[in-house]
């Protein structure tokens, strides 16, 4: 007898086909945990980059500073009293501002006598942070036109700390290390004590070029080598690559040569970014004679490598526009031209700008090729011509990451930071433009 | 046959080295309906592309013999495809209007065939030629939306707007109704036998029903060759081969 409470689409053990069934259920949800711990695992990845990078970085961005009194009037007394304009004029012309720094270090710690003890207290600031008094001087001088009053008072300058003591004040040497001596320890207590040391928002980080000296490291000079090398990129990589995926995929005959060239881009596109490097070095810099470590020559090479990959995607975003948009146009007696330029090219605009966009942010990210020609070497200057030797940010983190200075550890993070940014809002960008631009049919 | 327009002689089409048309001879009369039957893969959709020459875009298809329109033997090798088919207009199987206005939809035939000299000749052209395709009504207070955000019976006939628009003289039509629900198909009829007196017309269609409806001349076409042609009623109530008989009468196809 059939018992018809039974609802026969209820799997139970009386189901003609129960086990095939729950086999093919069980598959389906070892599937899903496949997928799901797959996507936790690259998460809890991405998590730990994002963890070390930001708590070893974040710190870069403040820059310790050490308060002390520079005794200007000191040098601009003679014995006769006042000095005129005339001899202030001259005395400024001579000043030793290190001398002055070490001067004001030393009446800080009155106390200090023993030239070890004095040695330690000079280290405590940058070894150029003399600058910094020469700054404010040569402030003074533009700003007053009479030098009648002026250099009397005493002036008050935070001075940047020496690496060691930045790391140590940041807490970032731990207490048994023999990085930093007992003594330097005791001066940081008493600099705390008498407020005269502080941590500041690192500005010279976002406004000097690199430097021997990790305290007085900028990214701005890579990121100035950065813009150039990719504006240059783009302005050869992008109209090259277009022309080229617009004649392959929309003009040209098939033919055998058509094939080899198409081969060819794919083969390229797949090409380890180094033998780009070496291309460029010997086609631009051998044969060409362009500046070694130029952005100039920074900027081809990437162009180069971007090439393939930019004809690539185009040519796809160009092949997805349906053919009936193509037949409508062409029904209507367009000519070739005209359904590329009127139809083809503007509906595939938004995949081919964030084809290039991502191939760009790619090469904004390139290290290897860069190296090859040159872009590697120590260059403080910020450049300021395409013809300048520069270096572009990966490239400083490569050249950070390598020093043994304490200091270059943070920075080397907080560039990398400053770089994902840059990639995240390159990448934002090319989804923006392809969710505006992005047509239906 | 009164005042013929298209005259094709022994035409062979060739798809690499397969042939699609087999020696086919046809004539078109001007402002009647010619309709292309037959089964899926006969030949029918590929001669109606060799009319305005849609076929050239295809790589590696070759034609033998003439097509004539007016005379004029639109092979010729100096004939300018653009003015052909500026000429011979056709639709399309699959509603394609451009992702783009209707008003541009419309207009863009017009503008690259520079047969306006200004605005206001232009916003002409759209409304008549929308009128004729029995929309302006429907849309001409929304000129400026997409084409693509009209329904499918709608977009058929802005298609049919945007091949009137350049003002051709005959409209290919492949399969226009395919896509379309019984309503939007009837709506669509009605515009193919009002256009007929102004336009000449060829229409390749799957349904039996339809080619009757809509057509003064009808031919059937199986496997690359045309079986008959005569005048619809003729072939639909009296054919003269077996096969047409067949194929009308639902047998094989």
């Amino acid at each position: 007898m059939k018992n018809h409470n039974t609802n026969p689409f209820i799997l139970s053990s009386a189901s003609p086909s129960h086990r095939g069934i729950i086999k093919r259920k069980w598959a389906e949800r070892r599937f899903m945990v496949y997928g799901y711990s797959s996507i936790i695992v690259s998460i809890l990845f991405l998590l730990f980059l994002f963890y070390t990078i930001f708590s070893q970085g974040f710190s870069a961005f403040l820059q310790t500073k050490i308060l002390v009194e520079v005794k200007l009037g000191k040098y601009f007394v003679s014995e006769a009293g006042p000095m005129t304009v005339a001899e202030k004029k001259e005395v400024l012309k001579n000043l030793n501002y290190r001398i002055m720094v070490s001067e004001s270090l030393k009446n800080t710690f009155p106390n200090a006598k023993s030239r070890m003890e004095i040695m330690q207290i000079y280290s405590l600031v940058s070894r150029n942070s003399y600058l910094k008094v020469k700054e404010i001087v040569e402030k003074r001088l533009r700003t007053e036109k009479s030098l009648k009053k002026t250099f009397i008072q005493n002036v008050r300058v935070w001075l940047p700390a020496s690496t060691v003591i930045d790391m140590a004040y940041k807490g970032k040497i731990p207490e048994d290390s023999t990085k930093i001596s007992t003594a330097q320890r005791g001066y940081i207590k008493r600099l705390q004590e008498e407020g005269k040391i502080a941590k500041f928002f690192n500005r010279g980080f976002f406004t000097l070029g690199d430097s021997r000296e990790p305290e007085s490291a900028g990214i701005l000079g890579s990121v100035m080598g950065s813009i150039f090398t990719i504006i240059i990129c783009m302005l050869t990589s992008l109209p090259l690559g277009l022309a080229a995926a617009i004649y392959l995929q929309e003009f040209a005959p098939k033919s055998r040569l058509k094939s080899i060239v198409e081969l060819a881009i794919n083969n390229l596109a797949a090409v380890p970014s180094i033998v780009f490097g070496l291309l460029g070095l010997a086609l631009f810099i051998t044969f060409f004679g362009l500046p070694r470590s130029s952005a100039l020559v920074g900027g081809f090479t990437l162009a180069i490598l971007v090439l393939p990959v930019i004809i690539v995607t185009s040519r796809n975003a160009l092949a997805s526009v349906p053919s009936t948009i193509r037949s409508a146009a062409i029904g209507l007696g367009a000519s070739k031209m005209q359904v590329v330029f009127h139809h083809v090219l503007p509906l595939s605009l938004p995949g081919i700008m964030t084809g290039s966009i991502l191939s760009v942010a790619r090469a904004l990210g390139e290290t290897a090729p860069l190296l090859m020609i040159g872009m590697v070497a120590f260059i403080a200057d910020i450049p300021s011509k395409l013809t300048d030797p520069a270096t572009a940010l990966p490239v400083q983190i490569y050249i950070w990451s390598d020093l043994p200075e304490m200091g270059f550890q943070e920075k080397t993070s907080a560039a990398i930071i400053i770089l994902l940014l840059f990639l995240v809002t390159a990448n934002s960008i090319a989804i923006y433009l392809r969710k505006k631009f992005e047509k239906k049919w | 046959m009164e005042n013929i327009r298209i005259k094709a002689q022994n035409l062979d089409v060739f798809y690499g080295e397969k042939q699609a048309i087999f020696s086919v001879n046809l004539d078109i009369a001007q402002n009647k309906v010619t309709a292309l039957i037959g089964p899926s893969g006969c030949g029918k959709s590929t001669f109606l592309r060799c009319i305005n020459r849609m076929n050239d875009t295809i790589e590696g298809c070759t034609i033998r013999g003439k097509i004539l329109l007016d005379g004029h033997d639109i092979y010729d090798p100096r004939v300018d495809v653009v003015l052909l088919r500026e000429k011979i207009g056709m639709v399309f199987q699959k509603p394609n209007p451009f992702p783009k206005s209707i008003y541009d939809n419309v207009s863009y035939g017009p503008k690259i065939h520079g047969l306006t000299k200004n605005k206001s000749e232009l916003d002409k052209i759209v409304e008549t030629s929308l009128q004729r395709a029995g929309l302006w009504n429907e849309v001409k207070d929304r000129l400026n939306e997409p084409g693509t955000s009209l329904s499918g019976g709608q977009q058929q006939r802005l298609c049919i707007a945007r091949a009137i628009a350049v003002n051709p003289e005959v409209i290919l039509m492949d399969e226009p109704c395919s896509a379309l629900d019984p309503i939007a198909t009837a709506i669509i009829e009605e515009l193919i036998d009002s256009l007929k007196h102004n336009y000449s017309i060829v229409i390749v269609t799957h349904s039996m029903q339809q080619a009757a409806r809509v057509s003064d001349y009808t031919a059937f076409f199986h496997l690359g060759k045309i079986i008959e042609f005569g005048e619809t009623g003729q072939i639909f109530t009296n054919p003269k081969h077996k096969q047409t008989q067949d194929y009308i009468t639902g047998r094989f196809g």
